[in-house]
């Protein structure tokens, strides 16, 4: 290749920013792999003494680490919910906000304000309601209001950016055909929208898992998994929490593969229709 | 006139019709009638209300007064698959996450048509459009003329009495257009239903269709017969739109034998037949002369060449070699393009040069009367033009 060698100071100037930015994400988070492998023996820091799994054995057994696998569990189930509502409900709301209707930009701003106001004040605002009004707060019922505040927006502003690429005229050609509402949606829009519905979905479901601000005080008694670890933060002073960190993260990449994965099948399907039709 | 319409007919009536989006008429008070089987263009530049009309007659834009009426019927606000209409879409809206069969089998699907009856009928018209090959293959794996060919296929499984053709070609690189608007035509004489395609390109208009409605700003300027369209424009901007035609225009001096004598500009004298009618002393008049009835002679550099009635004097401004004549458009000095289309062999033996002074002659038997001005008045309103075709 030539002309490699008159790259402009910007070119450098960035690649010396994106190895600051690499090493600052990747760098402490290998360090805490690396650590959750530590001997029975070792302590918090390096040098390793001994490569074990002891500190995952003792996630699960160990009682005054707190309730790691309940809260596991938990953040899970909760991901899940708020995925599927939030795919569900950004979808059908980005198709009716394809046609403007009386109200349909307050709507919206109505709806995207949620994305500027502080988490911590609207999961304490919800947990306040609810306590006035005498009903209990629970991860799945307030925790559950307070992520969906979060993870909405985001799906909503995602389907204007999938619909936006979507030609309505697919829409017109199924209707011309003879498709009745419903076998237009079922057999043209849902299938061409599918890999930005599913984005949506793991969107959802990795802002759920993270989440801690609006959770933390509208969860109620029990805890997530983010506001766990936090705990643990504080009053664990073991390796555990290095392989709480290894194991949660693990999880986060399953999710992403398993989401990837069900776009790269949806792709496959339609390639392998060019060889067997339905 | 077409004969009173049958039930299974495809002729199509647009009838005062008036569209509004909003603040914006794109469609004002038109009427129009299509005969069952034929092959009609709606030519017109973008915005002319052209695609407007398309997509009332399919369907999926309601008129906001007036009545579309096929085989006689009025079908507002029946469904397309009552309507007996298929539409061709642009961009051709090929489902992408089916194959080429199950796209053309769609409509049966939608109907509840098990899938070996559909698939079987599918392939049928695959094999019609030499696409049976490519029955397994996805859209996106075709080449756009393929695509064009299975979006014909998939519209016509439907067995429609009026296909509807939303600027079928502009998708196509120059040769492939060529090559399907060809096939267009073929098809449509072999069905024998009505065909209405939409286009901005006159040469393609002209080139596939029976019936030429050249629209302006939501009304029709002139439904006529392709080489009606061609030969005989109706007014200026018909002629000028569809080309081919050179305008001529001036204020009437003498009428005699149904030919007036008109001074253009800087002392341009033509005439124009104007038949029966008698144009007023001093009124404008328009008229027409085809580009390949105007002939060029070279005038010597300093001389004085014998003008008259019937010629003008300009400079010539390009050249361009469209292979069978070559295009010469003169500079006047009145800002109208004059252009001269001059057979290869003729304007090889005299060559010319950019720049060159040369007279541009013809004969008064060529010149066409155009319906500017008052002489309008005096004859039929556009809007009731009726397309009729062999």
């Amino acid at each position: 290749m030539h002309g490699d060698d008159t790259r402009p100071w910007t070119f450098y100037a960035f690649a010396a920013f994106f190895t600051l930015f690499v090493l600052f994400l990747y760098g402490p988070m290998i360090v805490i792999y690396i650590l959750s492998f530590q001997g029975p023996n070792g302590g918090m820091t390096f040098p390793l003494n001994g490569v074990s799994l002891h500190w995952f054995s003792a996630l699960v057994s160990q009682t005054r680490v707190g309730d790691i696998a309940g809260s596991f569990v938990r953040s899970i189930g909760l991901a899940a919910i708020v995925a599927v509502i939030t795919v569900v409900l950004s979808v059908l709301a980005g198709l009716a906000f394809r046609r403007r209707f009386r109200g349909s930009a307050f709507a919206f701003y109505l709806a995207i304000a949620s994305l500027i106001m502080p988490g911590l004040f609207v999961g304490l605002g919800i947990a306040l309601t609810f306590r006035l009004l005498g009903l209990p707060t629970e991860w799945f019922t307030t925790g559950l209001g307070a992520q969906l505040t979060w993870t909405l927006p985001f799906g909503l502003l995602i389907m204007f950016a999938v619909l936006g690429r979507f030609n309505r005229s697919y829409e017109e050609a199924a209707t011309d055909l003879g498709a009745t509402n419903w076998q237009k949606v079922r057999e043209v829009t849902l299938p061409i929208l599918l890999p930005g519905i599913i984005g949506v979905a793991l969107f959802g479901f990795t802002l759920s898992y993270d989440e801690i601000a609006r959770t933390a005080l509208a969860a109620g008694a029990r805890n997530t998994l983010p506001l766990e670890i936090w705990a643990m933060t504080t009053n664990v002073t073991s390796p555990t929490l290095y392989a709480v960190g290894a194991v949660t993260t693990i999880v986060s990449f399953i999710v992403i593969i398993v989401a990837l994965g069900s776009i790269a099948i949806v792709q496959r399907r339609r390639a392998a229709a060019g060889m067997r039709t339905e | 006139m077409a004969p009173s319409a049958s039930a299974a007919s495809g002729e199509v009536a647009v009838v005062g019709v008036t569209k509004r989006f909003g603040e914006t008429t794109a469609v004002k008070d038109l009427s129009l009638t299509i005969p069952h089987g034929s092959y009609c263009c709606l030519l017109g530049p973008s915005g002319c209300g052209k695609t407007t009309i398309l997509r009332m007659i399919a369907g999926h834009e309601k008129p906001t007064s007036g009545d579309i009426r096929i085989g006689g019927q009025s079908v507002l606000g029946l469904p397309q698959i009552e309507r007996g209409t298929a539409m061709m879409f642009q961009s051709y809206a090929l489902f992408p996450h089916r194959s080429v069969l199950d796209n053309v089998a769609f409509a049966l699907k939608m109907r509840g048509a098990s899938t070996a009856d559909r698939h079987a009928k599918a392939r049928e018209l695959l094999t019609k459009v030499q696409l049976e090959k490519f029955a397994d293959r996805l859209p996106a794996q075709l080449s756009g003329g393929q695509q064009q060919r299975v979006a014909l296929a998939r519209a016509l499984i439907t067995n429609p009495r009026v296909l509807l053709l939303d600027e079928p070609l502009s998708a196509l690189d120059e040769y492939l257009r060529l090559r399907m608007r060809g096939e267009l035509r073929r098809v449509q004489k072999e069905l024998g239903i009505t065909f209405v395609h939409v286009t901005h390109t006159q040469l393609e208009a002209i080139a596939v269709a029976d019936t030429v409605v050249v629209m302006a700003q939501g009304h029709i300027e002139q439904a006529a017969s392709a080489r009606d369209i061609f030969v005989a424009p109706r007014n200026a901007y018909v002629a000028r739109f569809v080309g081919g035609q050179n305008v001529l225009s001036g204020s009437v001096e003498s009428v005699m034998n149904g030919v007036a004598a008109v001074a253009g500009k800087n002392g341009v004298r033509y005439a124009i037949p104007v038949g029966e009618l008698r144009p007023m002393r001093g009124s404008p008049l328009w008229g027409s002369i085809r580009r390949d009835r105007v002939a060029i002679e070279k005038v010597a550099p300093g001389a004085k060449p014998t003008t008259g009635l019937n010629a003008v004097v300009g400079e010539v401004h390009t050249l361009e070699n469209q292979g069978s004549y070559v295009k010469v458009t003169l500079d006047l000095a009145d800002s109208e393009e004059f252009v001269a289309h001059v057979a290869d062999e003729n304007f090889f033996a005299h060559p010319l040069d950019i720049g060159e002074r040369v007279v541009a002659r013809w004969s008064a038997s060529d010149v066409k009367l155009l319906e500017d001005g008052p002489i309008a008045e005096e004859r039929a309103p556009a809007g009731t033009a009726m397309a009729t075709a062999g």
